[in-house]
């Protein structure tokens, strides 16, 4: 299923290396630089939070590590792997079994059930949703907590759980990263909370890594460590009390 | 491809009244194709039974002498000839039997007919009236005239002492059923004959000076003893007419012409007519291609952040391009299959009720000839082609953008 993955990675390994990553968007003679030099790693089980005023150039940071951006110049290695240059055939399919996304809005397809939304990352490129997958999916979604709700139409759920059928969806191929773009934004407090919990215990649980960009200091507040974003380089993180790991 | 048509299907399935109309749309322009394409050969049809149904397809007649020309005595001198054609012989197709057997025995013929021909005038009292005798044998007058169905009294009875005359030489002769008259061909032979029918072909020229006697009395009163005027043809196929005439020239050794070269403009009527139909037909199929084309561009235009999703979510260009596609072949194939079978009742029902009280349509379409299995495949292939743009602007579709990242 794996077949880009090395074997393995050793603890100390970046998961992902970011090397000196700018970013600039050319609108006629305009051009209008969002990233200036980004640098970092992230290991293996990290729970991140990437943080910055609004225009700081976050999104577009998630968009190059999700590989829907290519860098204007700098390197970026996952897994031992160099995505700089790849050709888009080779991202596509490494973004597929590698990266799952979680967005401000859910981004379900509203014509497909919970489960069919869950099962659609790995059924689209798999010929089809197989007995395995979707044993996959009930289990993901009975994680999330809508094992009772898994044939229900995406459109009659609530936004909470509409947001946890898409932390489902990002989980079902075993990605090594979440990237997650204000992934409570849309929801109520209550629900907010539910849903960070939830990518805590599945961080804490499968040892996935999360990069979770927000700007709400409480779910900040609950990850391991942060990435401060200020006018496209990095910047000083604010104090946050950390979170047990 | 299986997960591809379920998404597909999905897509279609859950905007029913875009599908709908889409479906709809489709139907029509199968209907329409299927609809032309019956009237055409429909019209086609009832023009050739009305025309070339009673005309010969092949015409066999004697070869026109060529005049020689005598070569010069004088080698190297160029000589100017006035040619006229020889007046001696009369023309006709001696020893007839052989050529006639030739031909029966063509693969491409369904009968052959000789015909004897000549003009003469009708006499009865002091009324003369020119008519052009035809002399056939009494079980090929139907493939040489509609006669039978046009008789209007009498019978279409062809014996040794009888002539069928038209309605209008009847009435110029005051001459009925039964009744004799006396016929002086152009080699002044007379022979007193009984009218034993009277038809109305609805042509004036045919009805007032065309008459139709039995093949043997013709050949005597018209002095043919040893040859005939010329051999008429009905072909299996109406279309291969000039290869068969062609065939039949090589095989005889006479003249053999078709009926398109003989009927000119009734051709080109008839040609021009089917192009005029599949002009009409092609702007069906476009009309089909654009209707499909443009709801499954707006399509891809509200499912962008949906697509934007499966794209982040590593989904291939490929499937979302396939997914497309598959619309617009199951909008083609659901839409002819409404369209073909609603083609095949309305030209039924028309061909039913539309007719005039005589029985004779006045919408001359042929149910049976819609080429309906064409129009299925055209609709469903026209389909595929018009959701191929749609699918590569789906497939375009930048995921940052589509979902606002």
């Amino acid at each position: 299923m794996n077949s880009l993955i090395p074997p393995s990675n050793d603890a100390g390994t970046p998961l992902l290396s970011v090397r000196d990553i700018f970013k600039t968007y050319v609108q006629g003679e305009v051009e209008t630089e969002v990233l200036k030099g980004i640098s970092f790693d992230l290991f293996r089980g990290e729970l991140v939070s990437l943080l910055g005023p609004s225009g700081s150039g976050k999104s577009t940071l998630l968009s190059v590590l999700g590989t829907l951006l290519r860098p204007t110049s700098g390197r970026f290695t996952m897994r031992g792997i160099d995505l700089t240059g790849a050709a888009e055939v080779m991202l596509t399919a490494f973004r597929n079994r590698n990266i799952g996304f979680v967005f401000q809005y859910h981004h379900l397809l509203p014509d497909f059930t919970a489960i069919e939304n869950v099962m659609f990352p790995a059924a689209a490129t798999d010929g089809g949703e197989t007995d395995a997958i979707e044993e996959r999916a009930a289990m993901l979604l009975a994680r999330v907590g809508l094992g009772a709700r898994m044939h229900f139409k995406a459109t009659k759920l609530s936004g909470g759980q509409k947001q946890r059928v898409a932390v489902a969806r990002a989980l079902m191929n075993r990605p090594a990263l979440v990237l997650a773009d204000e992934p409570t934004g849309n929801l109520d407090r209550e629900s907010a909370e539910q849903v960070m919990e939830l990518l805590a215990e599945i961080n804490a649980e499968s040892g996935t890594t999360f990069l979770i960009s927000t700007h709400d200091p409480d779910i900040a507040a609950r990850c391991h460590r942060h990435i401060t974003v200020i006018d496209g380089r990095i910047g000083e993180t604010p104090p946050f009390p950390r979170a047990a790991a | 491809m299986r997960y591809e048509f379920k998404v597909a299907l999905r897509y279609l399935a859950s905007s029913k009244f875009q599908t709908v109309l889409l479906v709809g749309g489709v139907g029509v322009g199968v209907l329409i194709f299927s609809f032309m394409t019956a009237l055409i050969n429909g019209l086609t049809q009832f023009q050739i039974d009305q025309t070339v149904g009673s005309i010969p397809h092949v015409v066999i007649e004697p070869k026109e002498r060529e005049p020689r020309v005598l070569p010069s005595d004088h080698s190297g001198t160029e000589v100017l000839a006035a040619v006229q054609r020889g007046t001696v012989q009369r023309e006709q197709i001696r020893f007839w039997q052989n050529a006639l057997e030739t031909v029966e025995n063509d693969p491409a013929t369904r009968v052959a007919v000789p015909v004897v021909a000549g003009n003469a005038l009708v006499t009865r009292g002091q009324v003369v009236e020119p008519v052009s005798i035809t002399g056939v044998r009494p079980e090929h007058l139907s493939e040489v005239a509609a006669i039978a169905p046009a008789i209007v009294a009498g019978t279409a009875n062809l014996d040794l002492d009888g002539v069928l005359i038209g309605a209008r030489l009847a009435h110029n002769l005051s001459v009925e059923v039964g009744q004799p008259v006396v016929i002086r061909s152009d080699r002044g032979r007379e022979r007193t004959v009984k009218v034993r029918g009277i038809f109305s072909i609805g042509i004036e020229s045919l009805d007032e000076r065309v008459a139709y006697m039995n093949f043997k009395s013709a050949k005597a009163l018209l002095d043919l003893d040893h040859g005939i005027s010329r051999i008429e043809v009905k072909l299996k196929d109406l279309d291969s007419a000039a290869s068969a005439a062609q065939a039949f020239a090589g095989a005889t050794g006479l003249k053999a012409t078709a009926w398109p070269e003989k009927n000119k403009r009734l051709f080109d009527a008839i040609q021009g007519q089917n192009s005029t139909g599949g002009l009409i037909k092609f702007f069906a199929i476009v009309t089909i291609v654009i209707g499909v084309a443009s709801a499954l561009l707006l399509t891809s235009v509200r499912r962008k952040p949906e697509i934007g999703i499966m794209r982040s979510m590593g989904v291939t260009k490929g499937f979302v391009t396939k997914v497309f596609v598959l619309q617009g072949v199951l909008v083609g194939i659901m839409g002819a299959l409404v369209g073909a079978p609603a083609a095949y009742g309305f030209c039924a029902l028309l061909a039913d009720v539309a007719r005039r009280p005589d029985g004779t349509p006045i919408i001359p379409v042929d149910p049976a000839q819609g080429n309906y299995l064409a129009g299925i495949a055209l609709a469903t292939i026209a389909s595929a082609i018009a959701a191929i743009l749609p699918a590569r602007a789906a497939a375009k579709v930048d995921p940052v953008e589509a979902i606002n990242l």
